[in-house]
């Protein structure tokens, strides 16, 4: 009885081990055939086969694109304006959430409601009107530009994120806090923001995720090369009817490494941030 | 009290962050006056202080993303030699591809274009840029000496005033593959009935007759354009007339669709040519695996460029759409135009120098010859003067081509109508191709798209 149970879960892990490797496997394909795209040249690529063996490994794409496609200065631009959006997404929706679910104030239901409002609002349709105001208070073409809608259209999701998790943390503890003489502030940042760290990780790769790939927005605001992000360094091989797009590929590859990379970095966190969120909200 | 602490902080924030947004700007703009006023001090009196030692940046908002190769490199190669012999001037340029541009040259048009811009001389395009006021009117006569092909000018004026210039004149052809013809026995056709019946051979061969870019929908407009003109000989009467009542009862257009239809049924085009992009398409021409593959005369750089195999770039030669037995057009009625161009923005500050460099780009040994020396295709100018007996085959095929045309079709049938008709037959045209909307319900969406 205990062999034939034994059996059974070895094969059981047996089957999980060939189902997970199986998705995993689907997972990374897409990566890893950006990466095997991006070392052939461009007339290899429209070849029957899924993946291709390039006659030569043309690694100049990837010079290509760091040199031409003005890789590291569009990096920068790219990490810093992201950055900035992670870290004021951050700040605002801690204090937000705090404010619309610990704090008792009249309109406290009513504020929420609005900022989740936002998450209705589609991108596209505030690009000409957002670019007009933009204009007349001459922000245009600065890194305000890009932070200011970034913040703004990420926000609705980290605070909807951050309520659902505030609202789990025990109250009794702002009362010791209080007790102890913590003011506000110190409650919010002290006491309650290193109880949120899913719920941080989840908001801040949500918020790089999608941030990291707009381009609509950055094309419209942006005119000179002093801001552009990354996927402008990808328009640079776009010609008038056809495109280089194995460099394109390299473009694509070095963009999606530092997005990979946070994602690994946080990733333990992120499926304990949603569950909770999603329960408790 | 809580509450009053948090209004004023947030308060606080908003006020930081706005007056950072402003002396990050104002400090700037002083730094930039305070250079220029450096630079003006420093040549002082060793110069006479007249107009063309200010220091002028001129703005270029350009479709040529790619600067390095192809027209974009033109384009960059002219400014380069501008700013080199004009130091005074700096060209700072903007680049996005087709759809990004038109986008953002909406919201330009809100509120202050770049200097000079790149536009199209098609009324889907110009019609509402001129509408709304935002390009300079340029003086016909003074490019009287720049060698204009006639005609080319037409499609930038309005009411008469002239309010761009064309770049080049774009060839709509078949591109084949001669060794592979020679090597199977297949021949150009003269006819459409031959053309059919070799797309027919080629298929049972098992090759793909034509690459078609059926996914961007413009390949196939001209397609239906081109066989317009093979039908009734020159449509440009006609099509403006359909448009303007949103009518196409007429049976020439009826005619046509079918032949397009007649053309995708007999498996003249690969499969799923009606999602596949203009890469996609042609990559199969250069891959060997179609024998054709229709496109503008821009791709005859085709011939020049290294990273197509040997066997192929050297072997591409092209033809026109052949004519219908008993059609009225001849083979050397052809599917041409003069799209792209540039133009001058009406608000410009600095319109004279704007419109000195728009000059200087049109100098015939300028986009002209370059562009022909790079082989992006044929100016809208006068070129002959720059041949040099070097010219790749294909090359001398389009020249003569357009040499001896004997009518030439205008702006094709997509870009006739406003944006919304453009819209409208660019995505419904493969569901006239493929089968599966009639060629009625194709007119009727056409003709709603016009109102």
């Amino acid at each position: 009885m205990d062999e034939v149970g034994k059996k059974k879960s070895r094969f059981g892990r047996y089957l999980l081990w060939f189902i997970l490797i199986c998705v995993a496997v689907i997972q990374i394909f897409p990566l890893i055939w950006l990466v095997n795209f991006s070392i052939a040249s461009s007339n290899e690529m429209f070849t029957s086969g899924l993946l291709i063996i390039p006659k030569k490994i043309q690694l100049g794409n990837y010079y290509k694109a760091f040199v031409d496609g003005h890789f590291l200065l569009y990096l920068k631009n790219s990490a810093l304006i992201n950055g900035f959006a992670v870290i004021l997404v951050l700040i605002i929706s801690i204090m937000a959430a705090f404010a619309c679910r610990k704090m008792f104030w009249k309109l406290s239901g009513f504020v929420k409601i609005v900022l989740l409002l936002g998450m209705m609002i589609p991108i596209h349709a505030t690009l000409l009107p957002n670019y007009k105001i933009y204009h007349v208070i001459g922000l245009t073409d600065t890194i305000w530009a890009l932070l200011i809608p970034y913040v703004a259209f990420s926000l609705p999701q980290g605070l909807f994120l951050m309520s659902g998790f505030i609202e789990s943390i025990p109250v009794e503890l702002e009362e010791a806090a209080v007790m102890d003489g913590c003011g506000i502030y110190r409650i919010v940042f002290r006491i309650i923001t290193p109880m949120l760290k899913p719920s941080i990780a989840t908001v801040a790769i949500m918020t790089f995720l999608n941030n990291w790939n707009e381009f609509m927005m950055a094309s419209t605001y942006l005119s000179t090369p002093k801001w552009k992000t990354l996927p402008f360094s990808i328009l640079e091989f776009t010609g008038q009817y056809s495109s280089n797009y194995a460099v394109q590929f390299a473009v694509m590859a070095l963009t999606a490494a530092p997005a990979v990379i946070v994602y690994v970095l946080l990733n333990k966190h992120i499926t304990k941030g949603v569950a909770l969120g999603a329960v408790k909200g | 009290m809580k509450k009053r602490v948090l209004t004023i902080l947030m308060a606080i924030t908003l006020v930081i962050s706005l007056l950072a947004g402003c002396s990050d700007k104002s400090a700037k703009t002083d730094n930039a006056t305070k250079e220029n006023n450096k630079a003006e001090a420093t040549k002082g009196p060793t110069q006479s202080p007249n107009s063309s030692s200010d220091k002028i940046t001129l703005k270029l908002f350009s479709n040529l993303p790619d600067r390095k190769n192809g027209q974009g490199l033109i384009e960059q190669m002219i400014i380069d030699e501008y700013t080199n012999k004009n130091p005074n001037v700096t060209i700072e340029v903007e680049a996005l591809d087709e759809e990004a541009y038109k986008t953002k040259f909406r919201a330009y048009a809100m509120n202050g274009m770049p200097d000079v811009v790149s536009i199209w001389g098609q009324p889907s395009f110009l019609d509402e840029v001129l509408e709304a006021g935002v390009l300079a009117e340029l003086k016909e006569s003074d490019y009287a000496n720049y060698g204009f092909v006639s005609g080319s000018l037409e499609g930038f004026k309005k009411d008469g005033k002239l309010y761009g210039l064309p770049r080049n004149t774009d060839v709509m052809a078949f591109y084949y593959n001669e060794k592979i013809f020679n090597d199977n026995g297949w021949k150009v056709p003269n006819t459409f009935e031959e053309f059919l019946d070799l797309a027919k051979q080629i298929k049972d061969a098992g090759m793909i007759p034509v690459a078609m870019d059926g996914g961007d929908g413009w390949p196939m407009a001209i397609y239906l354009t081109d066989l317009l003109v093979r039908i009734n000989g020159n449509c440009s009467e006609l099509i403006s007339k359909g448009i303007r009542s949103g009518d196409f009862s007429d049976p020439v257009f009826k005619e046509a669709a079918e032949l397009l239809r007649k053309s995708a049924e007999v498996g003249m085009f690969q499969t799923g040519y009606d999602s596949q992009d203009y890469g996609t398409a042609m990559n199969l021409f250069t891959n060997g695996q179609s024998a054709m593959f229709y496109m503008g005369s821009w791709e005859a750089s085709m011939a020049l460029n290294k990273d197509i195999s040997e066997d192929v770039r050297s072997n591409v030669r092209v033809f026109t759409m052949p004519a219908l037995a008993n059609g009225k057009g001849k083979q050397t009625d052809i599917a041409a135009w003069n799209g792209g161009g540039y133009a001058v923005s009406a608000n410009s500050e600095v319109k004279d120098e704007a419109i000195k460099f728009l000059n200087f780009m049109y100098q015939q040994d300028k986009l002209s010859k370059y562009g022909w020396e790079n082989g992006v295709g044929m100016s809208a100018q006068d070129q002959s003067a720059y041949m040099t007996g070097n010219e790749t085959i294909l090359q001398k095929q389009f020249t003569d081509i357009v040499k001896n045309a004997t009518s030439v079709s205008g702006t094709p049938f997509n870009d006739c109508g406003t944006s919304a008709f453009k819209t409208a037959i660019e995505s419904e045209i493969q569901s006239l191709s493929n089968g599966t909307k009639s060629v009625d319900e194709f007119y009727k969406a056409l003709g709603e798209a016009c109102k």
